[in-house]
C-alpha cells in the first residue's frame, strides 16, 4: 500500500463541463489496488511510517464505494497483525514502534474486515491487550499521550475513544467492570481545550483548528456527551465557526485565512454533521469541489484541483461525498470515518 | 496524519529514463540497507557513536520516521544514564559562562549532558526550518528540553529555554500562523515562568502587540492576546476602572483596524472575542470552565448593554462604503441578539432593521443560506 503521491493530478477531464462531473468509482478502485505495486518509487519507502494508516484509508474508500473485497482479505489481516507489538500497541509497519495513531488504524481495519474473532484466535486476549495499551496512555489530567515518549494532543484522546469503543472497552460498554479509563477527566480536558468561538485547540490555550474540532466533537459523540456538553447555543456557536470555513470554490479550509483542502473539508463537514448543522453550508458546491479534485483517468483524489492525488485525500474525499449523500456510495459514520453499518453493529450507533 | 496542503510533485509523474530509474533503485537500496542496519544495531544494543550518526543520516532523509526518533532518544538516554551513574560528580574548574555572567555549577556528568543536548538542538535547526509542520521534530525538541530540565541545574535549564524562545520567535517570523510554533511558545513561557519564578505575561502581551502591528491580519497573534488578557489583569491586580480602561483600549485598537479592512475575518474574530466576554451564555464564562476568562469585573447588565449599544452604533457606521461586507451584517445580527437576550423590550434595534440586515446577508452570502434560514426562525424575523 503506497502512500506516495500521484501518479496523476486532480483535474476536470478535457471537454467536460462541471455539470458532467461524475464519481469515477472504477478508476478509484483500480488506484487503490495498484498502490502496493509501486515499490520501485523511493517515496513508497519513505512513507512506510504511515503504511497501516494507508491500508485504513484505502479500505475506507473501497468500503464506501461498495468494493470492500477489492483487496485480498488475508493479506490485509496478516499485514495488520504483523504490526502488533508486545506492548499491545500497533506500529505503522512491521518493526516500527507502537503508537496511538497506528493502533487506531489497525483496530479500524480489524473492525472493517470483521476480524476481532480471528485476532483472539491468534493472540489470546488480544482485544484486552490492545485496550490496555491505549488506556495506559491516559495522563493524570485526563488527556492521552501518543506513546511512551509522552507527547499529548487531543488527537490521541479521540484515538483512544475511537479504538476502545470498537473493541468494546469504553466504560459505558462495561458498566459492571472497573473502568479502564477516567472518562470524566478526559471530558474535562476537552472542555479546557475549548475556545470562545466554540472550537477546540490541540491543548488548553491553543487556537481553534478544524482538525482538533473534529477530534473533540467526535470524542464527545462517541462518549455520548455531545448534546449535554454543547447544548443548542454551543452547537450554533461552533456551527457558525465551521460554516465560515466554506470558500467561494465550494471547498472548506481548516482555519481562517487558509487554503481550501479536501481533507479539511472532511473534518469540518463531519463535525457539522455531528452537531446537526451540515445544512449550514452549500453541499452542491462542496460536492463539485471534491469531484474536481479527482484524477478522472487514473483515479485518486488530491487536496485541491491541480495537485497530485494520494490515498489519504481519496479516503476523505470519498467519505465527504458519502456524507453529502452521493447516491453511488454507502453511508459513512462521521465520528469514525467508517461505514455506518459496521459501527452500528459494533457500537450500536 | 499525512502531509498535505503543498502542491505535490511525484517522481512517478514524469516518465523516467532508464538511468533515472537506476538511480532511484540505488537510492532505495541505500536507504533500506541503512534502515535495516540501524534497526539491527538497536535490537542488539549497539549504541556506539556510529549508530548515532546513522540515525542522524536517516532522519535527515526522512524526518517523519517516528521510530527512528525513538531510537535517537534511547541512545541519548543511554549516554545520560551512563554519565550520571559514572559517579562523575566532580565539579570541573572551567565552567562555561552563563549569559548573565554568573556560573551554574555543574558536575562533569551534567556538563556532558548539556553539551549533548545543545548539539542535538543544533542538529534540529535546519530540519525544523525545512519541515516546520513536522510533529516529530517539535516533539523531539520538546523532549530534549524536558530531559535537560530534569538533569541540569535550574540556571542552565533556564538558559536553554531562553534559547528556545528566541528560536520560536524566528519560526513565527517565517510563518506567523504555524500552530506548532504557537503551541511551543506557550510551553516555553510556562517553563520559563516555572523555573524563573517570574511572570512573563506583560512581555508576551507586548509580543502580540508587536506581531499585530507588523501584520493586522494575524489571527494567531490576536488569539494569543485574548488568552493573555485575563491573566494580565489579574497579575496587575487591576481594579474595575483599570479593567475598563484596558477593555476600552482593545475596542479602540480593533475598531481602527476594522475601519481599515472590514473584510478581514481575523479582525472580526477578535472583536467577537471581546464581545463574548459580555455574553452570559458563552461556555468560557461558565463556572465550570477551567481558566479564568473575566475581563470586566464586576460586570452588570447595564455595563453589558452600554457596550453592546456602543458597538452596534459603531458597526452601523462601518456600513458606509462597505455595504457589500457580509461580516458587518453578521456582527449587527449577532450583537443585536445578545442585546435582546438581556433586554427583550428594547427599542434600540427594531425587528424591521434586523430583517433588513438579514435580507442583505442572504444576498451577499448564499453559501450559508441554511444558517440564515435557521437564524430567521430563531430570531422570529
Ligand atoms: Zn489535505
Amino acid at each position: 500500500m503506497s502512500l506516495a503521491a500521484g501518479p496523476g493530478r486532480g483535474r476536470v477531464a478535457g471537454g467536460q463541463t462541471p455539470a458532467d462531473l461524475r464519481l469515477v468509482i472504477d478508476k478509484h478502485v483500480a488506484y487503490v489496488q495498484k498502490l502496493d505495486t509501486r515499490r520501485d518509487e523511493l517515496e513508497y519507502h519513505l512513507t512506510e511510517h504511515l503504511r497501516v494508516s494507508g491500508v485504513y484509508w484505502g479500505l475506507v474508500a473501497l468500503h464506501l464505494m461498495k468494493h470492500h473485497d477489492a483487496l485480498p482479505s488475508q493479506g490485509v489481516l496478516d499485514f495488520a497483525l504483523s504490526c502488533l507489538r508486545d506492548n499491545g500497541g500497533f506500529g505503522a509497519a512491521p518493526g516500527h514502534d507502537a503508537h496511538m495513531l497506528y493502533t487506531i488504524s489497525a483496530v479500524q481495519i480489524l473492525a472493517m474486515t470483521d476480524n476481532f474473532a480471528e485476532l483472539e484466535k491468534r493472540v489470546p486476549d488480544g482485544k484486552k491487550k490492545i485496550a490496555g495499551f491505549i488506556a495506559g496512555l491516559q495522563q493524570p489530567n485526563g488527556t492521552f499521550a501518543g506513546d511512551e515518549w509522552g507527547e499529548t494532543d487531543t488527537r490521541f484522546l479521540y484515538g483512544a475513544f475511537n479504538s476502545l469503543s470498537l473493541l468494546g472497552y469504553m466504560p459505558h460498554q462495561r458498566p459492571s467492570e472497573t473502568p479502564m479509563i477516567d472518562l470524566p477527566a478526559a471530558i474535562a480536558h476537552i472542555r479546557a481545550c475549548q475556545n470562545f468561538d466554540g472550537g477546540f485547540g490541540t491543548s488548553p490555550g491553543a487556537e481553534s483548528h478544524s482538525g482538533q474540532v473534529f477530534v473533540c466533537t467526535a470524542a464527545l459523540t462517541i462518549a455520548g456527551e455531545i448534546d449535554t456538553f454543547l447544548g443548542e447555543d454551543g452547537k450554533d456557536r461552533l456551527g457558525a465557526w465551521l460554516s465560515e470555513r466554506q470558500q467561494a470554490s465550494g471547498g472548506l479550509n481548516g482555519r481562517p485565512e487558509k487554503l481550501v483542502d479536501v481533507c479539511y473539508s472532511w473534518w469540518v463537514m463531519s463535525s457539522m454533521a455531528m452537531i446537526d448543522r451540515l445544512h449550514w453550508i452549500d453541499s452542491a458546491k462542496l460536492t463539485k469541489f471534491i469531484l474536481e479534485c479527482q484524477d478522472p483517468d487514473e483515479g485518486g483524489i488530491s487536496d485541491r484541483p491541480g495537485d497530485m492525488v494520494d490515498v489519504f485525500h481519496l479516503c476523505f474525499g470519498i467519505a465527504g461525498l458519502s456524507l453529502l449523500g452521493h447516491p453511488d456510495l454507502i453511508e459513512v459514520d462521521p465520528a469514525y470515518c467508517m461505514p455506518r453499518h459496521i459501527t452500528s453493529k459494533l457500537v450500536g450507533r | 496524519m499525512a502531509s498535505h496542503g503543498v502542491p505535490r510533485v511525484s517522481s512517478a509523474a514524469v516518465d523516467k529514463s532508464e538511468a533515472a530509474k537506476d538511480k532511484e533503485r540505488k537510492r532505495i537500496e541505500q536507504y533500506r540497507s541503512l534502515e535495516k542496519e540501524v534497526g539491527e544495531k538497536i535490537r542488539v544494543g549497539d549504541f556506539a557513536n556510529t549508530t548515532f550518526q546513522q540515525i542522524s543520516s536517516l532522519l535527515q532523509q526522512n524526518p517523519e520516521y517516528y521510530t527512528i526518533w525513538n531510537y535517537r532518544r534511547i541512545l541519548l538516554l543511554d549516554v545520560f544514564h551512563k554519565e550520571l551513574k559514572s559517579g562523575n560528580n566532580a565539579v570541573s574548574e572551567s565552567q562555561p559562562e552563563g549569559a548573565d555572567g554568573q556560573q551554574a555549577t555543574m558536575t562533569l556528568a551534567q556538563q556532558e549532558i548539556a553539551m549533548l543536548v545543545k548539539e542535538d538542538l543544533q542538529f534540529l535547526i535546519p530540519l525544523i526550518k525545512q519541515f516546520p509542520k513536522c510533529y516529530w521534530i517539535w516533539n523531539h525538541r520538546s523532549w530534549l528540553l524536558a530531559t535537560a530540565t530534569q538533569h541540569l541545574p535550574t540556571k542552565t535549564a533556564l538558559q536553554l529555554w531562553q534559547g528556545e524562545l528566541a528560536l520560536d520567535s524566528k519560526m513565527l517570523a517565517l510563518d506567523s500562523r504555524n500552530f506548532h510554533a504557537w503551541d511551543y511558545r506557550r510551553k516555553i513561557v510556562r517553563e520559563l515562568e516555572r523555573l524563573g519564578g517570574k511572570s512573563m505575561v506583560e512581555a508576551e502581551f507586548e509580543y502580540t502587540t508587536k506581531m499585530i502591528q507588523s501584520n493586522l491580519s494575524n489571527f494567531s497573534a490576536w488569539h494569543n492576546r485574548s488568552q493573555l488578557i485575563p491573566r494580565l489583569l489579574e497579575e496587575r491586580d487591576s481594579d474595575a476602572e483599570a479593567r475598563k480602561k484596558l477593555f476600552d483600549g482593545e475596542f479602540e485598537l480593533i475598531t481602527t483596524a476594522l475601519y481599515t479592512d472590514p473584510y478581514d475575518q481575523s479582525l472580526w474574530s477578535y472583536h467577537q472575542y471581546l464581545m463574548s466576554t459580555l455574553d452570559r451564555s458563552s461556555p468560557l464564562n461558565s463556572a465550570n470552565y477551567a481558566r479564568s476568562t473575566a475581563v470586566l469585573s464586576p460586570i452588570t447588565n447595564a455595563d453589558r448593554l452600554g457596550y453592546l449599544e456602543q458597538e452596534i452604533e459603531s458597526i452601523k457606521d462601518m456600513l458606509e462604503g462597505a455595504e457589500d461586507c457580509k461580516y458587518i451584517y453578521q456582527a449587527l445580527l449577532e450583537y443585536s441578539r445578545l442585546y435582546l437576550d438581556i433586554e427583550a423590550g428594547n427599542k434600540m434595534v427594531t425587528t424591521k432593521e434586523l430583517a433588513g440586515w438579514l435580507a442583505e446577508l442572504r444576498k451577499l452570502d448564499p453559501l450559508r443560506e441554511g444558517r440564515w434560514r435557521d437564524m430567521e426562525m430563531r430570531m422570529k424575523l
